[in-house]
């Protein structure tokens, strides 16, 4: 009994801070998102859905849209070139592994404005991937790559790789080799080892690292801001720009309570559909 | 006994010195980057060698941003700063919520050699702004990816720029208004919102020749310079002295006339320090300061022409004879909502 009450206790102080600082000023979002709207001061104490009722022209409607399609495509897109990396990565000697795995923990340490910035410049018309194209006579008239949602996609990469990478190391590194023995022995080709082996073994996670990687783009708001265009823009820009910018914060706090609900429904969803396949497969 | 009164003593002379001190200091913010530390480097040590006052210069960020951490701050009944240095439509906003304090006229004799509309009274009669500087956005250009000039705005929408346009993303830039007189009527044009609509449709033709919709005006600046960029809208002050270091890049006045911006000093409402504050302001608006603001930032100035000893060649510089394009500062208050959605709509369908 004593043993038990001593890490609750320690449990408690976290817990606590949690519900204080996190539960606390999502409140009162909730709060904000159905106050009245002074077009020209900040915000009147009421409670009207007005807020709300915005988001359901086709305008931001269609922003929605736009940011899960770029967030869901992100999450893809770097799970499909972290896991087989990774797979690579743990197979190799010793000491390369542990140069990989520190140069993807050193890449952890650059910002979201860093990395930005140095896309900008490797794809700008002057001193970039462009330019050295023009140079080798690839391409005729070199045009800077930025802003458009290929280059912001190149940024969502960049920035989610190493944690993908990093998320996979521990599993991938001590995973059950002799599975994927037998399957050879027993005649698999090696690609199907990886497709029909390994990908279903590490299915629970891969899926939780693309929900992760899928809720973390949904919150970006450099890579759109410097790499995108005005039509890459995702949510986040836009309630940025209706708080900050315009001061309209009950518009904002009712976007972000928008945008919460659909991603706790989308993780939600994910969730359940993965672990329901799972206890078929048990049974 | 001996070392609790020793405590108390040394707490007293720390409040004493603490009071002295922030008599002796204001905080004045300005906006981030060139300008705030060429006003912290060029022009405030002089108003603290006349008054013995130092000043603690802090960057603020672009205007609607700043006025939401004023707002905020107010709530707390705290001023981040002594003084600020706010837009027409920021100035607008806080007055209109009390944020600003009441400033003495009297203590702010100066004020007689400004331009007309620089004393912003409120309707009860209190001085809640004295003008600071004005500025004007223009047509910049890469002198080597566009060896003629511009000569209009229409040129925005004739000429092929070959995508290599910049325009803000924000819609009060001023380029509804160069739109409204170039190809409408005007800012009458401007009043309903069939006829904003018109406007923004006309912009909206330039989508194909826009690369850049600019929120962060360093990026513009850099990617004009660099000759990512061809053409766009932009400051003609920092555009300007970027070209007197040998850029190659230029700013035009087209013949419909530059957009005119002013710029406020107001003293949130919290401050202690309303009377330095007086002074801070009486200093900055006085004729030869006015002057060294000209020749130092580039901007243009908010004094009487000849109360100032400008020559023609440094007031040309900086101003342009022809009628300004104004913000229509109340459209943007009226239809503020409805007008920023729209035009983020448009440029971001």
């Amino acid at each position: 009994m004593k043993g038990k009450a001593v890490p609750h206790l320690i449990g408690v102080f976290p817990l606590g801070m949690m519900s204080l600082f996190f539960l606390a000023p999502l409140a009162f979002m909730v709060m904000v998102s159905f106050y009245e709207r002074d077009p020209l001061g900040f915000f009147n104490e009421a409670f009207v859905w007005d807020n709300y009722a915005k988001f359901f022209s086709s305008f931001y409607y269609t922003i929605s849209l736009r940011s899960l399609w770029s967030a869901s495509l992100g999450a893809v897109l770097v799970v499909l070139l972290a896991f087989p990396a990774m797979y690579i990565i743990v197979d190799m000697a010793r000491r390369w592994q542990l140069f990989w795995v520190i140069l993807l923990l050193s890449l952890m340490c650059l910002s979201e404005v860093i990395i930005g910035f140095a896309w900008l410049i490797l794809f700008s018309e002057n001193s970039g991937i462009p330019k050295f194209m023009g140079w080798i006579g690839v391409w005729e008239n070199p045009r800077s790559l930025s802003p458009s949602f290929g280059a912001m996609m190149v940024g969502y990469v960049t920035l989610g790789f190493s944690l993908v990478a990093l998320m996979f190391l521990p599993q991938l590194a001590r995973r059950d080799r002799s599975i994927e023995e037998a399957a050879l022995t027993l005649g698999t080709p090696p690609m199907q080892v990886f497709s029909k082996v390994i990908l279903p073994n590490f299915k629970a996670g891969i899926v939780s690292a693309l929900v992760t990687m899928f809720v973390y783009f949904l919150g970006v708001f450099v890579m759109p801001t410097m790499l995108g265009r005005p039509q890459d823009w995702n949510m986040t820009v836009i309630i940025t720009d209706k708080a900050v910018g315009d001061a309209n914060m009950p518009l904002g706090a009712a976007l972000s309570v928008i945008m919460l609900i659909f991603t706790l429904f989308i993780i939600g969803a994910l969730t359940y559909a993965s672990r329901n396949k799972d206890k078929g497969a048990l049974t | 006994m001996n070392s609790a009164r020793k405590n108390i003593f040394a707490v007293g002379f720390a409040l004493a010195s603490v009071s002295a001190v922030s008599a002796e200091e204001i905080t004045v913010s300005a906006w981030g980057g060139f300008f705030e530390e060429t006003l912290k480097t060029v022009i405030y040590p002089g108003f603290t060698e006349e008054t013995g006052i130092e000043v603690r210069s802090i960057a603020q960020p672009a205007d609607q941003a700043w006025l939401t951490q004023l707002t905020n701050a107010a709530r707390a009944k705290q001023a981040p700063a002594d003084l600020s240095l706010v837009a027409d439509e920021v100035f607008i906003r806080g007055q209109s919520i009390g944020l600003w304090a009441n400033l003495d006229a009297a203590d702010i004799p100066n004020t007689a050699t400004l331009l007309d509309g620089f004393t912003k009274v409120s309707d009860e009669g209190n001085l809640n702004a004295v003008g600071a500087l004005s500025w004007f956005t223009t047509f910049v250009t890469n002198t080597d990816a566009v060896s003629d000039a511009p000569a209009s705005w229409a040129d925005l929408w004739e000429r092929d720029w070959d995508g290599k346009l910049g325009l803000t993303s924000n819609s009060n830039s001023g380029l509804i208004e160069a739109t409204a007189l170039t190809f409408f009527d005007g800012y009458e044009t401007m009043q309903t919102r069939e006829g904003l609509e018109k406007i923004i449709a006309k912009i909206a033709e330039l989508k194909p020749q826009v690369q850049l919709w600019y929120r962060d005006e360093g990026q513009f600046q850099q990617s004009l310079e660099a000759g990512e960029l061809a053409g766009g809208l932009y400051y003609h002050d920092v555009t300007m002295l970027s070209a007197a270091d040998g850029r190659p890049v230029t700013s035009t006045f087209p013949k419909e006339g530059g957009i005119l911006g002013d710029a406020y000093w107001i003293v949130p409402r919290d401050s202690k320090n309303i009377d330095a504050a007086e002074q801070f302001i009486n200093y900055m608006i006085r004729p030869d300061i006015q002057a060294k603001l000209v020749r130092n930032l580039g901007v243009a100035p908010v004094a009487k022409r000849d109360a100032m000893d400008l020559s023609d060649e440094e007031f040309a510089a900086v101003s342009s004879t022809g009628t300004p394009i104004r913000n229509q500062t109340e459209v943007h208050l009226r239809e503020g909502d409805w007008l920023s959605d729209k035009y983020l709509e448009m440029i971001s369908r």
